[in-house]
């Protein structure tokens, strides 16, 4: 029975070393910069962050041309204090991609229109209501811009 | 002088209007939840077998199945059937730093109780021998009509037999609760789930559980059931099953280097879906604690443990 707790010991030095050369493995897909999301609803039953109302679902519509940079849109979608996209997707160029969401490596040849992408990517709400893929346009993961940007990438993932 | 009066009980009335409705958009305000999962509360512990929440706890209900199924450690695809049970290093008698933690907390556990034996019999309630004691926790304490949680009573003991201020979440908080929960080692747990107020705690905890809060609209459930992110990856952590968590707490983190109690991973699960974390001993919180707990009913208190 000894065996496999030594196993996880080993495990456990090896978190502890991990830890201390500083690549603490459980800090992932956390925010950059330290901040309190008292501006975001939260669970208190007492504070006013508990009180404020969740955004509602919101169709997007796209104004004018697209205008992206897929390279800017590249960086957006891999880093973790914006898109965070590659937290549940496979995208090109991805590293440490998640498994939750669709493969999106070849986004580009799926002729989804331009229009259809910024709607989805700023609330997948509007199509699925239940769905974990946080509402990036509606809650400010990123701005308009942002949202082309990644869009592009998107795009010209083929 | 009349149109005066008219116009202050007009206003009056506007006022109340406006607080009713205030109130009213306070009180439903909206917000979303995620799709429920049905848990039978008597089930305990081995609701971990269900669908739901990925079906892993033959993979790791006893040191048997954990033994069979070693070969999961290490690979990414499979560790996390094994729920980190194999951190559970309560049952190794190999040094590691769950057991240094213990060292500490038993010695600053002895240099109070020197003091001041009546710390002893607050956290015992009476009882001067605490074994198994924690593994009933949460509960709810009738004189002080309260919910209490292994932490909570710490802080509650330490206020009014010590006269300090041991509160939730710091270091002799810790330290001290991780002592007291180690007394109740390979205890079943057991939160009393025929008391009304545990079960109203409960009800609330569950509901919080599918609240959707946050920058990221996540709920508990968005990451810790199966039609979330269970079992995938997200970035490189993999998200466990919730049954069988509250065992292994207070636990040696050890990407902190430091003793982290329930609440605190609590907090930290907030912070990583940008949502306002909570300060343990929050009400709040204690519901969360107390629907966890009862997802560990029949799973043997596993302290000390690291993680
Ligand atoms: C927490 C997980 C998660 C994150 C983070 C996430 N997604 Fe998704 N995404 C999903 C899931 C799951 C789906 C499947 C659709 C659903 O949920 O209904 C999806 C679907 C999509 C689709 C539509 C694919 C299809 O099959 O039609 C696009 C496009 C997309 N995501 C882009 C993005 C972009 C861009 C980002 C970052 C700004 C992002 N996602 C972040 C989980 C996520
Ligand atoms: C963004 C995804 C996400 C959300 C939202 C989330 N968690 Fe977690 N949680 C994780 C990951 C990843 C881990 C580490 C892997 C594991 O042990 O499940 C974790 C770990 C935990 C653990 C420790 C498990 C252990 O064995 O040590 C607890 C307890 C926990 N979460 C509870 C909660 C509660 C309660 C909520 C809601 C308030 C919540 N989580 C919300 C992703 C999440």
């Amino acid at each position: 029975m000894k065996s496999i707790f030594e196993k996880g010991r080993a495990v456990a030095l090896l978190l502890a070393a991990a830890a201390l050369a500083g690549c603490a493995g459980q800090q992932a897909a956390g925010p950059a910069k330290a901040s309190d999301f008292s501006e975001w609803p939260c669970l208190s039953s007492s504070l006013p962050c508990g009180k404020l109302a969740t955004r509602k679902p919101v169709q997007q519509a796209l104004a004018g041309p697209l205008n992206g940079d897929p390279a800017r849109g590249k960086a957006l979608a891999n880093e973790r204090s914006k898109g965070n996209c590659v937290a549940c997707h496979l995208l090109q160029g991805a590293e440490q991609p998640g498994s939750k969401g669709p493969d999106l490596r070849s986004y580009g040849s799926w002729a989804r229109s331009d229009a259809e992408t910024y709607a989805l990517v700023y609330d997948m709400r509007s199509r699925n209501p239940d769905t974990v893929m946080p509402p990036a346009g509606t809650n400010q993961i990123l701005t308009d811009q942002e949202l082309r940007d990644v869009v592009a990438f998107l795009q010209s993932s083929k | 002088m009349a149109e005066k009066h008219f116009s202050l009980s007009a206003l009056a009335l506007v006022a109340l209007v406006v607080t009713a409705n205030g109130q009213a958009a306070d009180a439903e305000a909206y917000r979303e939840f995620y799709p429920h999962v049905a848990i039978d509360p008597a089930r305990g512990v081995a609701g971990g077998a269900d669908a739901e929440f990925g079906a892993t706890l033959q993979y790791w209900q006893d040191e048997q199945a954990l033994e069979q199924n070693k070969g999961f450690i290490g690979q990414v695809d499979q560790e996390w059937k094994l729920n980190w049970k194999f951190m559970d290093l309560d049952r190794s008698d190999d040094m590691h730093p769950g057991y240094l933690a213990l060292e500490k907390a038993e010695k600053l556990f002895k240099f109070w109780v020197k003091r001041e034996p009546e710390f002893r019999a607050c956290l015992g309630e009476g009882k001067t021998d605490l074994t198994g004691l924690a593994a009933g926790y949460p509960k709810y304490d009738p004189k002080l009509k309260k919910i209490m949680t292994v932490e909570s009573r710490v802080e509650h003991c330490a206020q009014t037999a010590l006269w300090e201020n041991f509160r939730q979440g710091t270091p002799e908080n810790n330290l001290i609760s991780l002592y007291f929960k180690s007394l109740s080692a390979t205890a079943p747990i057991k939160v009393d789930t025929n008391s009304p107020e545990i079960m109203a705690s409960y009800k609330r905890g569950e509901k919080l559980f599918y609240t959707k809060v946050g920058q990221y609209n996540f709920s508990c459930a968005s990451c810790h059931t199966s039609s979330g992110l269970l079992g995938q990856r997200f970035r490189g952590q993999v998200p466990t099953s919730p049954f069988a968590d509250a065992a292994h707490f207070p636990t040696y983190r050890m990407n902190l280097g430091d003793i982290e109690s329930l609440q605190q991973r609590f907090m930290r699960c907030n912070l990583q879906a940008r949502t306002k974390g909570l300060p343990p001993g929050n009400p709040d919180y204690t519901d969360l604690e107390v629907f966890y707990t009862v997802l560990s009913n029949g799973y043997p208190v596993s302290v000390p443990s690291a993680r």
